[in-house]
């Protein structure tokens, strides 16, 4: 039976009312039902009505559909900052209303009151984690956050006070663009704050720039992209052109996630997403890793080899090697299928185990980010240091991801970009070279592969930090030197470093790639045959069967090898290790 | 003045209220989840508005939803029923702040009375009796013994970070407790690494007595005696009767009196109930209060005559009480048996669905409240009540001979329910005495399914 309309409705007077409505309740002071402003919100992504207080202890994310709100300024600095820690600088700048815009400053004056914010930024001296940090937060209820005289002005001067006190500016950025009401003024800042930012940069102080919905215009085309750290939140629109201009310019629709964060980390201009409830936390971190740790190196500088009883700390190690040597039952052939082997770790693994509080950070700030090509920072018993690993994957999905390992031109760009952010920091670079090769394809070459390569050779050369390379498994060519322009190569035994791959010699100089066993035996890829030619400092015997669960073994001497190493190194000041590094090269 | 009232709750709670409101002249809104498009109350309304999806976190639990809902169609007052919103003091906040009438008491009573520890203290204070126990940690025996003189025995002895029984002794006498009290710490230590005990009156085997009251906002308040709801499974009422079947004239009148101090302590608007627990000894002891109407209202309205939520409506409206306790007399006997979804003989398990066919009983004396009809689909969202089936009649005997009677007549088809099994409840003689208490089903549980399987087999 349904039941749709069947019944009588008591206000259609079909119902004979049995109580006497006496009306001895006094109607006047009786107010209507309405919900008073201000205590509920629609969420623009579900369109939900949701409690104002429940959004607001939630971090301004909706409780049922987890997108965020804007927050307000004062309350971003609540999230971020050491309780009590901020002091705001700079208030009550007024920009003049440079072209008489009219009603322009009574606009102002009116947000002023509304908002209680001093203007569109607010700028400060501020703690996070005990970090001391300079910190501007723009505020979106204040003209969409443009950017005027006085924005310009505020963040500038909280950028020199940043540079003058040697301490790392953080900015939490959303605007609408530029300021329209102080036209060429507002244009002008862009180029202020980043002169500024430049000035920051070259002093080598630290700029992490935090993106957040959203972040357009003259602000994006300048302080808002300089990060040296750039982070997002989760589906913030960053572009530069708003997507309806473009849309009416080109005539087209705009696809879904078109300028959002995800889709800029994809494209290489962001280097974390960092959701709402973890920044803090993320920043901290960051801070952490870069502050130097003099302890820890002073440490790497006197470590000593436990076990040496003799005057040669090396020779424990120097005898392993030796055992790796002899084994010649071990065909050239043999070694580079083990080192193309399923089981063999990636690397990933290797940071991992050596490493710890590794955080990656992505993309080339050109056009993508190569998931070929791992890179972040990293401590090494204590000491920060910045990680860089060619990646294969550990399983075929992840290989097809990884594009087996085949960097890209925006991998080698992204690794660069790393190495030059390891030199402003004074860090030391670890790479780990597992490649078949460059990738070999029409995008690659349309983007410049060739270029991506020279360059990394070109810059590492100079590069004033220690520069480590371990070759772990295949190390393919021009793809693997892009890498390996350092201090020291080493390789494990059963890894391979090439011209070329043996398939493509064996193709190139006798026209069958199934001769590659035989052109492995006389390319001379191996470990052993690399060291006598002088090409590799150090190579470590591998346990039987080197898999991750056997890892450990390896990584442990490899570890030893690497204090070892900075011990060297880090007695060197950066031109003395960029000399040292020429002449390697330069007598090969 | 009420003129429009939107009712936050589904089921025959939705439509009791939906009844109430048309007998007064009232506008009623329905709110429906997606669920519940062809359920009763949806239909049964002037208005229904739909507020979200199945889940009652979506729907009947969104406190947004049904604001705006109340906003938009005009109606001035929300009668929350029962479960869902009807507790939430933030909810009833909200109908303050939007000047929507919350047909329940106020926001900070609901606040107050929900915390535990508070509700004690305020009860403690208004003289109304509350378990006794210890106020401070204990951690030797010899205190224990001091302070079980004190609440008097049988005492319980618990672990402060007790559950699940463990690190809980009764003692009897006082020769038990030091023994009670070493090995209640000793298993405490072991599982929760603390020796912190408590130490409280035990009450043993006692009634589940709940007295009901009628606030109003010029300080009036009265109580409507009381309920027996004592047949009751993991916490679940069953049956519920009044009056209670051993309760002594004086007995009612000092129970009542307490019920109506502790309504009166806590400064309390509108309808509610006191539970209490009720020794075999005669005394009794304030568990808590429930600051809405209850499921098992009608065995009141039966032998008082009193329409507790055209009450509970009027009280809200800012009228004065129409009863004064004088007024209030019981007449009669009067029992509701809760007919549920779900399948007693394969462990009680929920069973939603469609009821294919369908019969309930009428007659004189016979009321039944529900939200049911032939081809309704039950939804497997929410609570599983399909039905109350209430009788009235001069004394128990002649009502349970009536429930007998009405429960032989009930017929739904195409889902599984519950009526067989009380319907070997009130075949219990235990039942039929009056002498039974709140662990009756667990003591009987396997009796009671086993006539099932006799009937059979």
């Amino acid at each position: 039976m349904k039941l749709g309309n069947m019944f009588k409705k008591t206000n259609q007077k079909n119902y004979i009312t049995l109580t006497n409505r006496k009306a001895n309740v006094q109607n006047s002071g009786e107010s209507s039902p309405e919900v008073p402003e201000g205590l509920m919100r629609k969420c623009n992504a579900c369109r939900a009505v949701v409690l104002a207080e429940s959004i607001i202890g939630n971090q301004y994310i909706c409780p049922k559909c987890g997108n965020y709100f804007s927050v307000p300024a004062r309350r971003r600095i609540e999230m971020l900052a050491d309780e009590e820690s901020f002091k705001e600088w700079d208030t009550g700048l007024t920009s003049g209303n440079p072209l008489h815009y009219k009603g322009y400053e009574d606009k102002v004056e009116a947000l002023r009151e509304k908002t209680g914010l001093d203007e569109a930024v607010t700028t400060g001296f501020a703690r996070i984690g005990g970090h001391e940090v300079v910190l501007a937060v723009c505020d979106s209820h204040f003209m969409m956050a443009s950017m005027g005289k006085v924005v310009g002005e505020k963040l500038t001067r909280a950028i020199e006070k940043a540079t003058e006190r040697k301490v790392p500016v953080i900015i939490v950025a959303c605007s609408g663009g530029a300021r329209m009401q102080e036209g060429i003024h507002s244009l002008m800042q862009m180029a202020k704050t980043s002169a500024a930012l430049k000035r920051h940069h070259d002093a080598g102080q630290l700029y992490i720039s935090v993106l957040t919905n959203p972040t357009t215009g003259g602000v994006t085309a300048s302080f808002a992209m300089l990060g040296d750290i750039i982070l997002a939140e989760p589906n913030a629109l960053i572009g530069f052109a708003g997507p309806r201009v473009i849309e009416q310019t080109i005539g087209q629709k705009l696809p879904k996630g078109f300028q959002r964060s995800e889709f800029l980390l994809e494209h290489g201009f962001i280097d974390q997403i960092v959701e709402r409830e973890h920044l803090k936390n993320r920043l901290e971190h960051l801070l952490s890793l870069h502050e130097k740790n003099p302890e820890a190196e002073q440490r790497l500088r006197n470590y000593k080899e436990v076990s040496e009883s003799s005057e040669n700390p090396d020779l424990n190690i120097s005898e392993e090697l030796s055992i790796a040597k002899k084994d010649e039952k071990k065909s050239a052939w043999d070694r580079v299928l083990a080192s193309r082997k399923k089981e063999r770790p990636v690397g990933t693994e290797y940071i991992e185990d050596l490493f710890s509080d590794f955080t990656e950070l992505h993309g080339d700030r050109y056009f993508g980010d190569d998931p070929a090509i791992v890179g972040g920072i990293a401590r090494f018993h204590g000491m920060p240091v910045t990680v860089i690993a060619q990646e294969k994957g550990r399983n075929t999905r992840e290989n097809v991801l990884r594009n087996f390992a085949m960097p890209s031109p925006e991998g080698y760009r992204k690794a660069l970009r790393l190495m030059k952010q390891a030199e402003k920091f004074g860090r030391p670079v670890i790479c780990f070279v597992d490649t078949p090769g460059a990738f070999c394809g029409m995008e690659a070459e349309e983007r410049g592969q060739g270029e991506a390569i020279a360059r990394n050779l070109f810059e590492m050369s100079g590069l004033k930090v220690p520069i480590l390379s371990i070759v772990i498994g295949e190390g393919g060519s021009g793809g693997a030197l892009a890498m390996a322009v350092a201090d020291e190569v080493w390789m494990l035994e059963n890894s391979i470093y090439s011209i070329l791959s043996p398939e493509g010699f064996a193709s190139i100089l006798w026209k069958d790639s199934h001769k590659a066993k035989e052109a492995a035996a006389v390319m001379r890829l191996t470990a052993a045959d690399l060291q006598k030619h002088g090409m590799v400092e150090r190579v470590f015997e591998e346990p039987e069967d080197l898999t991750i669960e056997t890892l450990p073994e390896l990584t442990l001497k490899m570890d030893r090898c690497m204090k070892l190493f900075f011990r060297k190194q880090l007695a060197m000041t950066g031109d003395e290790i960029a000399e040292m590094r020429y002449r390697r090269f330069r007598a090969l | 003045m009420i003129r429009k009232v939107l009712i936050a709750n589904r089921g025959e709670i939705a439509v009791r209220i939906i009844r109430a409101c048309r007998e007064m002249g009232i506008e009623t809104v329905a709110v429906y989840s997606e669920a519940d498009k062809e359920a009763l109350h949806t239909q049964l309304a002037d208005e229904a508005i739909c507020i979200g999806p199945a889940p009652s976190s979506e729907s009947y639990l969104n406190m947004e939803q049904i604001i705006s809902a109340t906003i938009v169609s005009g109606a001035d007052a929300i009668h929350p029923g029962f479960g869902f919103l009807s507790e939430n003091d933030r909810f009833a906040a909200l109908c303050e702040q939007c000047h929507i009438i919350f047909i329940g008491p106020t926001a900070d009573v609901i606040r107050k009375l929900g915390n535990k520890s508070n509700a004690r203290n305020t009860m403690i204070a208004a003289g109304v009796p509350v378990i006794p126990g210890s106020k401070e940690p204990l951690y030797h025996a010899e205190e224990a013994l001091a302070i079980a003189e004190e609440v008097g025995y049988p005492v319980i002895v618990k672990a402060a970070l007790g559950g699940g029984g463990k690190g809980m002794r009764v003692a009897y006498h006082q020769d038990e407790l030091e023994n009670a009290f070493m090995t209640a710490q000793k298993e405490s230590m072991a599982a929760f690494g603390d020796n912190t005990m408590y130490l409280e009156h035990f009450v043993e085997h006692p009634k589940h007595i709940e007295f009901q009251i009628l606030a109003d906002n010029y300080g009036h308040v009265i109580h409507l005696g009381e309920r027996d709801c004592s047949i009751q499974r993991n916490h679940q009422k069953l049956i519920e009767e009044s009056p209670c079947a051993i309760m002594s004239d004086a007995l009612r009148q000092k129970m009542g009196e307490a019920a109506v101090n502790a309504a009166k302590a806590a400064g309390y608007v509108n309808a509610g109930t006191i539970e209490f627990l009720l020794e075999k000894t005669g005394r009794f002891y304030f568990m808590e209060m429930n600051t809405r109407i209850q499921v098992e209202h009608p065995v009141t309205e039966w032998v008082t005559g009193i329409d507790l939520i055209k009450e509970q409506i009027r009280i809200a409206d800012g009228r004065e009480l129409s009863y004064t306790q004088e007024d209030v007399k019981l007449t009669g006997h009067a029992i509701e048996c809760r007919i549920n979804a779900e399948n007693p003989y394969k462990g009680f398990r929920p069973c939603p669905g469609r009821i294919t066919d369908m019969y309930l009983p009428g007659g004189k004396g016979i009321r039944i409240d529900s939200a049911i009809y032939s081809g309704y689909e039950v939804p497997p969202y929410y609570d599983n009540m399909l039905a109350k089936l209430i009788v009235f009649a001069k004394n128990r005997n002649e009502a349970i001979t009536k429930m007998r009677s009405a429960l032989g007549e009930v017929i739904i088809e195409g889902i599984d329910t519950n009526v067989d099994y009380q319907y070997e409840i009130l075949n219990d003689p235990d039942y039929q005495s009056g002498d039974f208490d709140i662990e009756f089903i667990a003591d009987k549980e396997e009796q009671l399914l086993n006539h099932r399987y006799a009937a059979e087999g």
